[in-house]
């Protein structure tokens, strides 16, 4: 019975790792982005601003360019996820995230990740909690 | 026997869930393409009724001086699973999803875009497996989708 047991932890396990690679086959860009994070008691406080055009289909449209907008945001800290957001083209331009994540994630000094996908690539960067 | 292995399966799926991200747009592509909140929502998470719920909390100015950026805060105290904001006004209906785990807090600020003056709606999937909303009517001084 027990080794039946690894057996099926071991199935869920590659298909997490499956899935997770599929996500990953883009080497991710470094990119500037205004983050700060706090800790506040029991949370951490974050604010995120990233400088990103999110053009619209209609917008690229009248504009002749191409549609870009972000897809996907992920925050980590230490490889633990403490914000994901599957977005759209109506976040606004410039976009400017407020979240808080709970402080056993994380605590003072350790790294912020903010990743997000775009229809163009994947773009990266961090900052110490404070 | 049967009982442990589907704990288990579901113990490790759970800590998975706190490592992966989880990306709503591949994971369900119509939600992103439906034109009305109904539809958005039905393809999220199914064909469910709404429970209007005070423990769910939309936060948005009454009038909204640019429609680029109406900024909206949502939070809830609800044990949820992801929560979802729409809205009726754009050419698709669907905004944003933010999934939870472990890790996170349902207290979110964005800013988002609407074209004209309409309704954003939150919907919180609840762990219990029902769908809890709130609902906001707003004015938008200038249209958001124009550039």
């Amino acid at each position: 019975m027990k080794k039946i047991m690894l057996a099926l932890a071991a199935l869920v396990m590659m298909f997490a790792a499956a899935n997770a690679d599929e996500a990953k086959t883009v080497e991710p860009q470094k990119v500037k982005m205004k983050i700060k994070a706090k800790v506040k008691g029991d949370v951490v406080k974050a604010k995120v601003g990233i400088t990103h055009e999110m053009l619209t289909y209609d917008q690229a449209k009248k504009k002749g360019k191409e549609p870009n907008f972000i897809t996907h945001i992920t925050g980590t800290v230490n490889d633990k996820v403490v914000y994901d957001a599957s977005t759209s083209q109506f976040l606004s331009k410039n976009p400017l995230l407020k979240f808080e994540f709970k402080s056993s994630a994380a605590k003072k000094g350790d790294i912020l990740r903010i990743t997000y996908t775009d229809l163009k690539g994947v773009y990266y960067d961090e900052k110490k909690i404070k | 026997m049967k009982k442990n292995m589907l704990k288990v399966s579901l113990a490790i799926l759970a800590m998975t869930g706190a490592l992966y991200a989880k990306d709503y747009r591949v994971l369900k592509p119509k939600a992103w393409t439906a034109k009305t909140v109904d539809a958005a929502i039905e393809e999220l998470y199914g064909k469910k009724t709404l429970i209007e719920s005070p423990d769910v909390k939309l936060n948005a100015p009454d009038v909204a001086s640019n429609g680029g950026a109406v900024p909206v805060s949502v939070k809830t105290s609800i044990d949820a699973k992801s929560i979802a904001v729409l809205q009726d006004v754009n050419p698709e209906s669907l905004v944003i999803v933010f999934d939870q785990n472990e890790n996170t807090v349902p207290n979110y600020g964005i800013k988002m875009k609407m074209k004209k003056s309409g309704t954003i709606t939150v919907v919180v999937e609840g762990k219990d497996g029902k769908l809890y909303s709130a609902k906001k009517t707003l004015e938008v001084a200038l249209g958001g989708c124009e550039g």
